[in-house]
């Protein structure tokens, strides 16, 4: 499997996740279901067969974790269209999915073989993927913020609570592993990198968002203000750091 | 503030626990107390943390987290959670576990980072083939002697498709033991002290660069980061409604 057939997977997924979407918009629940979980399978299966062609994980580059946060967000989704049953959120990870399948269609970058010393570790999938899901939710988390914001009177807290308590706790996953994996790999467990100082500022936010909550006297729109300035700063630590003039001294960068 | 350096460090660490511990048992009901436990202090040290890292990941001026100042807020930070984690570890007979091993897990982590940071120490050196290698230069210059002597024997190096280093090893001998180095593979000299191969001469491959790292309270830090995971996962388990 080679990156060129991604176009056809990513085409597949997104048309199915968009039927879905459709699906749990009109209220058939069965067929939004059905739909929503072969995007997921298509998606799960351009990564397997990317893994097994790559002969590594394919999860370096900065395509590579767009790919994956394409299957989060669409699994991400789907949990919460189990949970909560909002017939509008599929169509939102839809769009958030399909945004980063057509980077990715439209931007393809470097997906070889190799894989640089440092990132022969075990650490490296369960570091990435694990941060890939929490952003996820964390993002399906930012989209409930956005409609709370916007829709009058009702509260949509509770259903953020969740996603942001599971989401923090494999946020806080990804951050631990990679301390543990830096003094492995460079000596120190923190070095106020720029990829790990935005990894701590994202997850100060979100940890300030929770204790907001757990003392219950802040406005809602506050909270839903805080939530979406939380999802910048993930972004800011995902990508937004590569654009910074003090990520040319980052220890984060591995693309070729 | 290597003039805070072991003992001094850990003399000051007790004097703190202890003082804390003591305000905690005898004037509970102070104001000082009441304030380290009302919501605004749990506000005002997350949120300050929240600013200071901020300004550092904006202006990259990674000095900060060394400066005074920043000293003066962790202990504030410290003394604040030290304070919630009197208060709230038990609930009646029993345990909070996930609040007790976040919380407890946050402050060693950051306490033995902090209170640590006099004892650590990173050098480096160049090891030449078969030249016995005695002494380590710290970032500012200054030169210390390695209580024993690191020599390189020989060194690989394996390329991929795309031409760049896809692995990397040095074969150093470490007083009368026979190690290899590779990234993500350090060797453990003695306690808090370890071994990195953090380069190579990559034009001729005559040298390598070694790192030595001595970061006595590791495993403190480590002890923290693994009491924070654990509480993550409960976190994970119970959500927001435990």
């Amino acid at each position: 499997m080679t990156w060129d057939l991604f176009i056809w997977f990513g085409i597949s997924a997104i048309l199915l996740s968009a039927a879905g979407a459709i699906f749990a918009l009109s209220g058939r629940r069965k067929y939004a279901l059905s739909y929503s979980t072969g995007s997921i399978l298509v998606l799960a299966s351009f990564i397997v067969l990317l893994w097994i062609g790559l002969e590594r994980p394919p999860l370096r580059t900065m395509g590579e974790t767009r790919l994956w946060y394409s299957f989060f967000a669409l699994v991400s989704g789907l949990f919460t269209y189990l949970r909560w049953r909002y017939k509008w959120i599929l169509s939102f990870s839809t769009v958030l999915a399909t945004v980063f399948i057509i980077i990715n269609i439209l931007k393809p970058e470097i997906h070889d073989q190799s894989l640089m010393p440092a990132l022969q570790s075990p650490w490296f999938i369960p570091h990435v993927t694990v941060y890939m899901f929490s952003y996820s939710l964390l993002g399906c988390a930012f989209l409930i913020a956005v409609f709370g914001l916007f829709s009058k009177g009702k509260d949509m807290l509770d259903a953020a609570d969740t996603l942001v308590y599971i989401g923090t706790a494999f946020l806080t996953f990804g951050m631990l592993s990679g301390a543990i994996w830096a003094k492995e790999a460079w000596g120190h467990y923190w070095s106020w990198d720029p990829k790990e100082t935005w990894a701590l500022v994202t997850w100060l936010c979100y940890v300030l968002y929770i204790h907001l909550r757990l003392i219950g006297k802040t406005s809602r729109k506050l909270l839903y203000l805080l939530l979406i300035f939380s999802f910048l700063c993930l972004q800011m630590c995902w990508w937004g750091v590569n654009y910074l003039p003090t990520a040319q001294d980052s220890i984060h960068v591995y693309n070729s | 503030m290597n003039n805070l350096a072991f003992p001094l460090n850990l003399i000051l660490l007790v004097l703190w626990a202890v003082s804390v511990v003591m305000i905690w048992r005898n004037s509970r009901e102070s104001r000082f107390v009441r304030f380290m436990l009302s919501p605004l202090a749990t506000y005002l040290s997350i949120g300050l943390f929240l600013i200071i890292v901020l300004v550092v990941g904006m202006t990259g001026r990674r000095e900060l987290a060394g400066s005074w100042p920043f000293a003066v807020f962790i202990l504030f930070f410290q003394t604040v959670l030290a304070f919630v984690i009197l208060r709230g570890w038990r609930r009646g007979n029993g345990i909070r576990w996930r609040f007790f091993l976040l919380h407890t897990g946050l402050m060693l982590t950051v306490g033995s980072m902090f209170w640590g940071a006099p004892d650590n120490l990173t050098l480096r050196t160049q090891a030449f083939k078969d030249v016995p290698v005695s002494e380590a230069y710290a970032p500012d210059g200054r030169t210390e002697w390695l209580d024993v002597p690191v020599t390189l024997a020989d060194f690989t190096v394996s390329y991929g498709d795309d031409g760049q280093p896809s692995d990397y090893r040095a074969f150093i001998r470490v007083g009368d033991e026979d190690v290899v180095l590779r990234v993500n593979h350090p060797y453990q000299i003695r306690f808090g002290e370890d071994l990195y191969l953090s380069g190579y001469d990559t034009v001729s491959q005559e040298y390598c660069i070694l790192q030595i790292v001595r970061e006595p309270w590791r495993y403190v830090t480590l002890a923290g980061i693994i009491m924070i995971l654990a509480g993550a996962l409960l976190l994970f388990i119970g959500g927001p409604k435990s």
